[in-house]
């Protein structure tokens, strides 16, 4: 700092040497490297740092900004949450949402993809685009799209399977309606990283193995599956991180109904936050979440070395 | 296998998996179909799955009760404007990080890379009363400020200039280049398949994003589509036909987006996921 403003002085001195190596000072200390560095740590300070440590701070109080409310209470907001019905139903129904919605995606995602990088499939740009159509739709427009077209008034799957089903309404259907959707929304994110993998596969060892007489099953089973597997752990972590905050379908399709059947974490948090304004508590769970999204990331990158190494 | 069964295994293979490609776009015909129906026609029990395209006018009351054009507007410019930032600075911190030296390098980096698995749900209140504070709320400096640094664009253009080599680099710095004029005449223009799949991302993330624009812009006038889709959905929720042609604008841009980026994506996306 001091050798900006002595710097600053110089140059404002007529000496035409003093001048151009006050310059070279200058071009010396606001570098791109230097410039970028220091506005990353202040833009990460203010609007990252800081509000992940008001948001700790507020899960100490019962914070409520509609009556101006901010006073300390210790780990009671805490206390509260874990011993809340409504928090564990909705820690469940984010397990369950977010499993299923993993299982499809990975699933769906590779055996699609390796169908589309096999040479027995013809216009495969076309059909990736289409495959890719949903994932590149906004979630809201989407959520609507499905919400009309699990209505069982004039909506097209009753329509199309014969059924009679109250999709969103019925406790039995809704949280698998919002996975039906979730699922159509974001395999083909999966299907093109899985592409993007296959494609860096080597060839030699696809070759030998064709020497040594492995069938189809053998090859998949011990080369491309284990090859492939950076790629699924990326998806499944990332697939975790996402569906764990999942709740603009939720928002738009059931409201956490039928009752609080599909009342997901990150929903209950929209709800604490932004209906019945309980920061203090919103931020415990906010804080209970990050842990274990935290935990669980962790955990995956574990489980997935252990089995490198056996 | 003879070359006629390979033929027709790839025939049967090809039209199964377009079959099977009709579950992903046939619920957007159906509401593209639906946009061009009276609501009578729409809600029809008896009616056939799709129902008769007979009118104009959905598309007609649009403007009317929704506003939508405005809106339309304005998600086209936030979105766009985020997007071309996000972008710029992803990709002048991925120079950063990948062929500079500084102390706390790694440190910094993964700070900037944890910000992916951090909720949503930590950050939001605060920064929504860090908004109040600052003076922000219905102003579009809400809207784009706080989400410039993006950790997945970061690491994406990490990855993908990191395998640039660094002898490019030296020769132009022997050359005179300086680091900006590196950065833009080098390093930018070999990062296409980065630029393209963050673009489609990024611009996709901030047209589909809800809560924040909703939480920052009470305006009508300078409020965002999701919000507003969301909204009279709310306050016109029995208008289906209205709705429907509301959404099914809602979706183009994005499409277009995705159309013209295409070409580079897949092998953005392979950069960012490879290793």
């Amino acid at each position: 700092m001091t050798n900006v403003n002595h710097s600053a002085v110089r140059a404002a001195q007529p000496a035409s040497g003093e001048v151009s190596s006050a310059r070279r000072m200058l071009g010396r200390i606001f570098t791109m490297r230097n410039i970028a560095v220091v506005s990353l740590v202040v833009y990460f300070a203010v609007f990252m740092a800081y509000p992940i440590f008001s948001a700790f701070a507020g899960s100490l109080h019962d914070w409520n900004p509609l009556i101006d409310k901010y006073d300390w209470v210790g780990f009671d907001n805490f206390v509260n949450v874990l011993t809340d019905g409504l928090f564990w139903k909705s820690l469940w129904n984010t397990a369950i949402y977010s499993f299923f919605s993993i299982l499809f995606r990975v699933v769906l995602g590779l055996a699609l993809a390796l169908l589309l990088s096999s040479k027995l499939v013809k216009c495969k740009d076309t059909l990736r685009g289409l495959f890719y159509m949903p994932t590149i739709t906004p979630l809201v427009a989407v959520s609507f799209v499905w919400m009309w077209m699990f209505d069982p008034q004039f909506g097209m799957i009753d329509k199309i399977t014969g059924l009679d089903i109250s999709w969103l309404n019925d406790s039995r259907y809704a949280m698998p309606a919002v996975i039906i959707m979730t699922i159509w929304k974001d395999f083909g994110y999966a299907t093109v990283l899985y592409l993007a993998g296959i494609m860096a596969l080597p060839r030699d060892v696809y070759e030998a193995a064709q020497i040594d007489g492995a069938n189809w099953w053998q090859t998949f089973r011990s080369i491309t599956l284990p090859l492939l597997k950076p790629t699924t752990l990326l998806i499944v972590i990332t697939s975790l991180i996402s569906y764990l905050q999942a709740y603009v379908q939720i928002l738009v399709m059931t409201k956490g109904g039928p009752g609080t059947d599909t009342y997901t974490i990150s929903y209950l948090i929209y709800d604490q936050a932004f209906q019945k304004y309980n920061f203090g508590t919103a931020s415990a769970m906010s804080v209970i979440l990050f842990v274990l999204t935290g935990i669980l990331t962790i955990l995956m990158f574990k489980a997935s070395g252990d089995n490198t190494e056996a | 296998m003879s070359k006629s069964t390979k033929k027709v295994i790839s025939i049967v293979v090809t039209i199964l998996l377009f079959a099977l490609s009709l579950v992903t776009i046939v619920p957007f015909i159906w509401m593209f179909v639906s946009s061009f129906a009276p609501n009578s026609e729409i809600v029809k029990i008896t009616g056939g799955i799709f129902p008769a395209p007979t009118t104009l006018d959905n598309y007609a009351n649009i403007q009317k009760t929704f506003n939508f054009f405005r809106l339309f507007a304005n998600s086209v410019f936030i979105a766009t404007v985020k997007t071309v930032l996000v972008i710029y600075i992803s990709a002048v911190l991925g120079y950063v990080f990948s062929k500079m030296h500084f102390r706390g390098r790694n440190v910094l980096f993964g700070a900037v890379l944890s910000t992916m698995m951090l909720p949503w749900a930590v950050t939001i209140i605060p920064q929504y009363e860090m908004m109040v504070q600052f003076g922000w709320l219905d102003t579009y400096r809400s809207l784009i400020v706080p989400g410039l640094v993006s950790g997945f664009g970061v690491f994406l253009f990490r990855q993908s200039i990191g395998s640039i080599s660094d002898e490019i680099i030296e020769a132009a710095k022997l050359d005179g280049a300086g680091d900006a004029r590196i950065f833009h005449q080098i390093i930018l223009p070999m990062s296409r398949n980065s630029i393209a799949a963050l673009a489609i991302f990024t611009f996709l993330w901030n047209w589909e994003d809800y809560l924040w624009p909703f939480l920052m812009i009470t305006d009508s006038d300078k409020m965002l589509l999701s919000v507003g889709l969301k909204m009279f959905n709310g306050q016109y929720g029995t208008d289906y036909g209205g709705l429907f042609a509301a959404t099914s604008l809602a979706i183009i841009p994005v499409i277009i987006v995705y159309m013209v980026f295409q070409k580079q994506f897949i092998a953005g996306i392979a950069t960012g996921s490879g290793k």
